[in-house]
């Protein structure tokens, strides 16, 4: 393409990215490395709030419960997604558009709201506890303001999203080659494993990513149902903007979750491997 | 030599659309079978009945060497199958392609090292085995194709319409290989085309459907030579269609009357005295004279049109009968003369006309 063209049809997004995206990354970048005294900046440089993040165990112990909750979440979303995009992509027919759109019906009342239905279904006055109550059973302690409760949560928050990632990729499917499979010895395991999952494992890789950064960052969902002992590292991160104040912690443990998340970014790719192995054709066989 | 695959009223429905309408089979160890029909007559739908992707309707039996099969599922068929848009798994390479039913079977090591090197022998893949599909030419993927539905060697091998989507020069080269695969390894090759070239070079015998029925299966000379139906008079060959009233049946032969002309053919279907009649002669079999017969139907040539290897000679008969007669190069008939046409009445066919629409 003409490069003029390139750079006047792409260049506004360009600088739009450039702006909103790497000046605030820059920003907390340069602040991870100063001090903040009675919530003012400054600008000595030291190392002092990596070396903090790095020895004090709660922030170790928090990082890892995100990990944790991101790694459970995603698998989660995983299993649940596969079979309902598969369903939409494989029987949709002419609804397909309208079942996708349903499974994001719940993004149509807002975050908090949302939270805030679930805690009345899992809280200790809520559907399930309530209803045990009621025939004398002991309330599930599990569902109430817990790690548990918040990985429902985050679930049913990002559980669309893999199913839009996959439904996409599976649109791009050959169902027939499944029948091929058949005819030639497979029984409907190994036809999934064989053909299916091979063809559609970049979607549902961009699917785990769409999951899993989020929730490695959460902290809403967390704040709501989690309780006293939910926090997870965002609730940690969100405070040293709010009360504690201190600003150039914050920025090292963003900058932390950043590097974590890109992290998990390369582990995923590398899962992924020869793009020829998922049925692109590229000249060569690069990587992805 | 036995029989490897029967179909017993074998019949499917799609809602109101009878794809499959009791279609009874037998086809012998060695014999290249074709299903040849029109696009929509229910070819592939007789395919996926016999592989087992399809359920037949209650009733309908398929018994492969001698094992009713009917409700089995299709790994447990010992089928091969090969499909119009080739359908290799983009993300495998070509041996992996090739050895998959082997490695669905839970073959070992030895047996896929050596039916590999056996297959891609005999359909000439050697040097490609570690290529993608995408890395391939068309012929290139269709013997991989053809490999992966023979490697396993079934008992029956599949085709659907496998060469649709090659060009001519390489569908005439694979129409031969495949001919030399099957002879070679002894299995009857079940093949779907709606080209009748194809069917003729290929075949032993041929089924020719027609919405969802089987019109006439047999030996594919006899099949060109002898129709039963209609639609095989009309559909094989390129025949020329003439409407008639029969003046009289004697002898299996309707002599009937055409623009005061007399015409003969063979009666089928019941044809009688005083009905109209439809006629059916293949083009290469109409004869042409240049002298006006006053006893044989007349006309002029509309055009010459030279094909190589015969010459098209398209007709007005009696004002406004258009028709086509084939003949040898050497011909000196020219455009706008006036000729007179004949033919033997054992090679034309002759059906009662349906009563038209009056709308
Ligand atoms: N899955 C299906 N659902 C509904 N109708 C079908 C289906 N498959 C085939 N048909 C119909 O059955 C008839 C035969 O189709 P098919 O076997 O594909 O014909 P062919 O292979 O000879 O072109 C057609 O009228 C087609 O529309
Ligand atoms: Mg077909």
């Amino acid at each position: 393409m003409n490069q003029k063209i390139f750079w006047r049809l792409s260049g506004p997004g360009a600088l739009f990215l450039v702006i909103f995206l790497l000046v605030p990354l820059i920003t907390i970048l340069v602040f991870s490395f100063w001090r903040t005294e009675s919530y003012t900046m400054i600008a000595d440089w030291n190392l002092d709030n990596y070396i903090r993040l790095l020895t004090d165990k709660t922030y170790l112990t928090f990082l890892m419960r995100s990990l944790v909750m991101a790694t459970v979440v995603s698998l989660v979303s995983l299993v649940f997604s596969w079979p309902i995009a598969f369903f939409i992509a494989r029987y949709g027919g002419k609804y397909k558009i309208i079942l996708l759109l349903l499974t994001s019906a719940p993004f149509l009342t807002g975050e908090v709201l949302r939270v805030t239905a679930l805690q009345q279904i899992l809280g200790p006055l809520g559907l399930i506890n309530m209803t045990l109550n009621n025939f004398g059973i002991e309330p599930i302690e599990a569902l109430m303001y817990s790690n548990t409760s918040s990985a429902i949560g985050l679930t049913y928050l990002w559980v669309p999203f893999m199913v839009l990632a996959i439904y996409l990729s599976l649109l791009n499917f050959d169902f027939d080659l499944l029948e091929v499979a058949k005819v030639n010895g497979a029984k409907s395991w190994s036809a999934f494993w064989e053909i299916t999952w091979p063809l559609n494992k970049i979607g549902t890789a961009i699917g785990v990513v769409l999951v899993f950064v989020p929730t490695l960052a959460s902290s809403i969902t967390s704040k709501f149902l989690g309780g006293p002992n939910g926090a997870l590292y965002g609730n940690i991160l969100t405070n040293q903007f709010g009360s504690t104040g201190t600003w150039a912690l914050g920025s090292a443990m963003g900058v932390v979750l950043f590097f974590v998340s890109i992290l998990v970014l390369l582990v995923v790719w590398r899962l992924v491997g020869d793009l020829r192995r998922s049925g692109i054709s590229i000249k060569g066989g690069a990587r992805l | 030599m036995g029989i490897v695959l029967e179909l017993k009223n074998v019949s499917k429905n799609y809602g109101k659309v009878i794809a499959a309408d009791n279609i009874n089979i037998e086809v012998d160890q060695t014999e290249f079978f074709s299903l040849l029909g029109p696009s929509g007559s229910g070819k592939t739908t007789m395919l996926r009945i016999i592989a087992g992707l399809e359920e037949p309707n209650e009733g309908s039996q398929v018994i492969i060497n001698g094992k009713d099969v009917t409700h089995a599922p299709p790994y447990q068929r010992g089928i091969g199958m090969v499909f119009q848009d080739f359908l290799l798994f983009p993300h495998k390479t070509v041996a992996e392609n090739i050895l998959f039913p082997l490695k669905m079977q839970g073959a070992s090591q030895k047996e896929k090292d050596e039916n590999l090197k056996w297959i891609t022998h005999l359909t000439q893949l050697e040097g490609l085995e570690n290529r993608y599909p995408y890395q391939l030419s068309g012929g290139q993927k269709q013997r991989v194709a053809l490999a992966r539905g023979l490697v396993s060697k079934p008992s029956l091998l599949l085709l659907d319409e496998p060469l649709a989507n090659l060009d001519l020069e390489l569908r005439k080269k694979m129409e031969i290989e495949i001919r030399r695969f099957q002879i070679e390894l002894g299995i009857p090759f079940i093949y779907v085309t709606h080209n009748q070239q194809e069917a003729l070079t290929m075949s032993d015998s041929i089924a020719i459907m027609n919405y969802g029925k089987m019109e006439q299966v047999g030996e594919k000379f006899s099949l060109y030579h002898d129709p039963d139906s209609q639609f095989v008079a009309s559909f094989l060959g390129s025949a020329d269609s003439i409407e008639a009233e029969v003046a009289s049946v004697q002898d299996g032969i309707a002599t009937m009357t055409f623009h005061g002309k007399t015409i003969q053919a063979r009666a089928h279907n019941g044809l009688k005295a005083g009905d109209q009649a439809i006629c059916y002669i293949k083009s290469e079999r109409i004869r042409m004279e240049v002298e006006e017969n006053p006893d044989a139907p007349c006309g002029v040539v509309l055009d010459k049109i030279f094909k190589g290897q015969y010459i098209d000679y398209i007709l007005d008969i009696e004002e406004g009968n258009e028709i086509i007669a084939s003949s040898g190069t050497l011909s000196q008939i020219k455009a706008k003369d006036r000729i007179s046409i004949s033919w033997d009445p054992q090679v034309a066919d002759a059906f009662p006309l349906p009563p038209k629409d009056p709308s």
